[in-house]
Parts: C-alpha cells; structure tokens; sequence
C-alpha cells in the first residue's frame, strides 16, 4: 500500500520506540533544547508534586512524524499534530499506528487524513494525532 | 485564578533570527531515531536534491527553543516568561504544524511567536494558553507555521 493507493480504513506499517530510558530523555533535552526539568531532573519532579520525571510528549510526537514519513516520505507530508493526552513514564515503549480516515481533493490534489495514535503497553492513548499527505 | 498573565493576549514577539546549525540538525535526528540518512548525512541529503541535512517534521521545536535563546541573549523575555508559564505545573496540549518549505541545515530564519489566547477548562482545574509560531526564510517565505496549546494544573492551593 503505498499513499497513492491507500483507501480508509488501511493501516500504515506501525512503529515501536523504547525502552525510554533517562538517559534518552537527558539527550532530548539537550537536542531539542527544552530544558524544562520537570523530565530530566527527579528532585524537581518531586518538588512539584510527580513520583518521577516523565518524557516530552515532543519526543514522542517526533515518532508520530517518523511513522508518517517512513511511508509516506516527507515531501508529501502537509500536516502533522498531536494532542498530548496521557504522561508517557519512564521505562515505557511506545507502539505508533496510522490509520487512513479519509480520501478527498483538495484543489484538485489528491490527499489523504490519516489519525495516528501513540499507545503503551498497558493500552494508555499518550498521543492522538493526525496527519494530512498530498497522495498524488 | 490562573498562572498565566493573560494581558499578553494578543502580544506578537519581534523576530528572532536563528541559524539552522548542522551539526545541532544531526544530533537531533539521531536523538529521536530518525533512520533516514538525509537527516544525518549530508552527502545523503544532497543525492535527495536538498542543499544540506534536511530538518525532521518537529525540528521546529529546537527552533522554537534556539529562539528562546536568543531571546535571552537580547535581553528580551522568554516566551514562556512572557506568559507567566510555571514549569511546576505545566503540560503540552496539543502541538500542531503546517508545512509550506523544507528547512535544511545552514538556513538562517525568521521565528516569531503569537499569544493568541487563554482559556479555561475542567471547571478551572486547568488554564490554557494558545500560541502561534511563524517560521520564515527572508528569501523562500513561510516554512512552518505552527500552533500550540500549553496547560497548566492549577493547584487547589498555590505554594
């Protein structure tokens, strides 16, 4: 199945991603530059009212991209969001999955919706997202 | 109550300029696992036809951070100070991005930031700041033009 012939209701070939481990989210941090302790230092975490740091959702949302692309290529990628719905813990791997919602034209375009998601091993939803990609 | 100052509604932030530096390109993609070489090796990107490294879809999150840093260095307000965000209590909504151009290592662009707005959610348990960045090449026009939703937990009662 490839973006040109893709109809609702196919799936795109799923991702894992982890462990996440600390180390990893040390290194986000640094390479995204988003600092923000509350994923990188426990004390902190602590202090406002967490057991444990958590990851980014960016790194998480990072995937959700590399799923799409990976199929897709990045040059038919129009669009990408994510809303982040659960904290994704220490530990956690990820499963990364896209669906093909809808097949429509847009000036003439063929494009493609596709609803991704990002979901532990317990079944927790941490991301829903969604993704527009020229078919054509 | 909430957190944020909401008297920032509206506020568009003057624009930074931020280079695209390859080697910070090549650690990012190889941070999030990217596997597709155009993203880490350069002679990779430019058999693909690009100039050099090609940006991964959220790289716009370490040019959104690069211009925080800027920000600083020019003695202006972080947006996120802007807004009166407290990390302690802080969570990302939702992130969205609309393409318009690749971005390549060695680019030098334009970001700005929108406070579009605030609201509240969960009976006040939760307030919600709205934000819009532009990125923009000076040459090649808008590249990413990108939305974000940030939260904060309210505590019930404040430290």
């Amino acid at each position: 199945m490839t973006p040109q012939t893709a109809r609702p209701g196919d799936s795109l070939p799923p991702l894992t991603f982890g462990p996440i481990t600390r180390a990893m989210l040390a290194l986000y941090a640094g390479a995204s530059g988003d600092h923000n302790p509350i994923h990188i230092d426990i004390d902190f975490a602590r202090q406002a009212g967490q057991q444990d740091v958590f990851a980014h959702g960016m790194l998480s949302m990072a995937q959700l991209g590399r799923l799409v692309t990976g199929w897709a290529g990045q040059d038919r990628l129009l669009a990408l969001s994510a809303r982040f719905t659960a904290i994704t813990p220490v530990g956690a791997t990820l499963t990364l999955t896209g669906d093909v919602t809808e097949r429509l034209e847009i000036d003439g375009n063929p494009v493609l919706h596709l609803t991704l998601a990002a979901t532990l091993a317990d079944g927790t939803r941490t991301l829903r997202g969604q993704a527009t990609v020229c078919a054509a | 109550m909430g957190i944020f100052d909401r008297t920032t509604t509206g506020h568009v932030t003057a624009p930074l300029s931020v280079a695209v530096e390859r080697g910070a390109l090549r650690f990012f993609a190889e941070t999030i696992g990217e596997t597709d070489p155009v993203h880490f090796d350069s002679a990779a990107a430019r058999a693909a036809g690009y100039p050099d490294l090609r940006a991964p879809p959220t790289y716009a999150v370490v040019l959104d951070t690069a211009a925080a840093t800027e920000a600083t260095r020019r003695g202006l307000p972080r947006l996120l100070d802007l807004i009166g965000a407290d990390l302690r209590y802080l969570l990302h909504g939702t992130e969205r991005y609309c393409y318009h151009g690749t971005i390549h290592a060695g680019d030098t662009l334009e970001i700005t930031h929108e406070v579009t707005g605030f609201s509240d959610a969960k009976g006040g348990a939760l307030e919600i700041a709205h934000l819009k960045m532009r990125i923009t090449h000076p040459a090649r026009g808008p590249l990413v033009i990108a939305t974000r939703d940030l939260i904060h937990r309210l505590p019930k009662v404040r430290p």
